[in-house]
């Protein structure tokens, strides 16, 4: 192949990747996954590390072994009912997830909460639900650190509460 | 045989990811020209991670081109299911539901049950299916249970056991029953629960055979622990063990199955074993 001709190719080649790369405006409004927390400097403890950037962070089930906590769900499940006091007369029922980042070093960080009624429908939780399980959450340890092909990862994990009047009847996942 | 393997992978990832790709030449051979176009930019999906702004994207392109399509909503909903986000989950399956309920209330109730634990919503949904369809209304999402054991999985949990038993035991005469993974280990602890030992040593049996798993021999355990039998309670222990150190347990990417045990488990009912031989022991002395 001559010199002009390569030139030409790679010109052409160039004016393709360019084309590639060109973003329809709407794509802006989804972060790069679905869920994605950014490090907020009004919510987040800036001790908080990932190991590497956000962007290369997993979900928890993409290493394909489940949720890996140090004694089990079992441990999960002894935590949260020896720590959580349910609120006196409390009417509130439905579903709370907080969902937070594992560092490389099973640290964790970025913790969210949403919740809702037992129809799915946005109902916020008082404060002695919703705060307590998000600080309970916050000082729950053992979050196993998780390798994709050999590799370190940082990864999202959440857990679901459902709460029947004022009381965990279940955590999920 | 060198592509079954990537047949299999496929067929995964179809499996979890909840839904197949459709024909879209279907749509334009049926004159259905808006959900053609539709269609094919749900196509473009292809590659793409179905939690990835680009995935989302071209499925909100999908909805702008046919808004009453089913398929791209509970294309969308995949993420938001698996990341536990149940509003805007609840949002988007609602619409797939609305614009195909037959092709999505099983997948919905499934749903409910193996993510949120919302046992009387997913009876809702399995029932409403099986009233508007006069075909076999399938399996779960991810292949391991027929959706009527599903359902009585679901009666269970709201501890309406005989009913759950009922259901299991019916759906096992029909001329449907394809025998699942774990059948046999459910329908084996409902038994024990309602205290039908020798039912559900058999139950327990017949799943050792067909798919042996930590669990059943777990729960025989505990029906050997019941009856007082402690050598073979011991004995069903340590073939648990086994298994559960093998992985052969059951187990789920996403979630925690019912009737799954952990290792706890076993230790705590082999202390109590333990114990209660020594005390035996004592009282022969």
């Amino acid at each position: 192949m001559s010199r002009i001709s390569l030139l030409k190719c790679i010109a052409v080649l160039g004016l393709l990747a360019s084309c590639r790369s060109e973003k329809p405006a709407t794509l802006e409004e989804y972060p790069r996954w679905v869920g994605d927390i950014g490090f907020d400097s009004n919510l987040d403890d800036p001790a908080f590390q990932l190991c590497k950037d956000d962007y290369r962070a997993k979900q928890y089930f993409n290493m394909n072994e489940g949720v890996q906590f140090e004694g089990e769900k079992p441990a999960i499940d002894t935590y949260f009912k020896n720590a959580y006091k349910k609120p006196e007369n409390s009417n509130q029922s439905g579903l709370i997830r907080i969902r937070f980042m594992v560092n490389c070093k099973g640290e964790t960080g970025r913790f969210r909460l949403i919740s809702s009624n037992n129809e799915y429908q946005s109902m916020a939780f008082s404060e002695e639900i919703s705060t307590q399980l998000l600080e309970l959450t916050k000082g729950l340890e053992g979050w196993k650190p998780l390798k994709m092909n050999s590799l370190e990862v940082d990864y999202y994990q959440y857990l679901i509460f459902r709460i029947e009047k004022g009381e965990i009847i279940e955590i999920l996942p | 045989m060198r592509k079954s393997p990537f047949l299999f992978f496929f067929l995964f990832v179809s499996l979890q990811n909840g839904i197949s790709q459709p024909n879209c030449l279907a749509f334009q051979y049926a004159g259905e020209e808006t959900k053609y176009l539709s269609c094919l930019e749900t196509e473009k999906c292809a590659g793409h991670y179905q939690f990835s702004r680009e995935f989302q994207t071209h499925l909100d392109h999908a909805i702008a081109l046919d808004s009453t399509w089913g398929y791209p909503y509970r294309a969308k909903s995949v993420a938001y299911l698996k990341s536990g986000e149940f509003i805007r989950w609840k949002q988007l399956v609602d619409k797939a539901v609305l614009y195909n309920p037959a092709d999505n209330l099983g997948y919905r109730g499934w749903c409910r049950y193996q993510f949120f634990r919302d046992y009387t919503g997913a009876i809702a949904d399995i029932e409403k299916l099986e009233t508007i369809v006069n075909y076999d209304i399938g399996y779960s999402v991810n292949g391991d249970y027929h959706l009527k054991v599903a359902k009585a999985l679901c009666y269970k949990a709201l501890n309406q056991k005989e009913k759950a038993i009922e259901i299991i035991e019916a759906h096992f005469l029909s001329e449907e029953y394809f025998p699942g993974n774990y059948d046999y280990l459910h329908l084996g602890v409902l038994y024990l629960e309602t205290g039908q030992s020798e039912k559900a040593q058999e139950a327990f049996l017949l799943q050792q055979e067909r798919n042996p798993i930590a669990e059943s021999h777990y729960y025989l355990a505990i029906d050997y622990f019941q009856q007082g039998t402690w050598e073979n309670c011991i004995h069903e222990l340590d073939l648990a063990a086994q298994l559960y150190s093998q992985n052969l347990k059951r187990f789920d990417t996403y979630t925690h199955p019912m009737d799954q045990i952990y290792w706890k488990d076993i230790e705590e009912l082999r202390d109590k074993t333990t114990k209660a031989i020594k005390a035996q022991a004592k009282t022969s002395d």
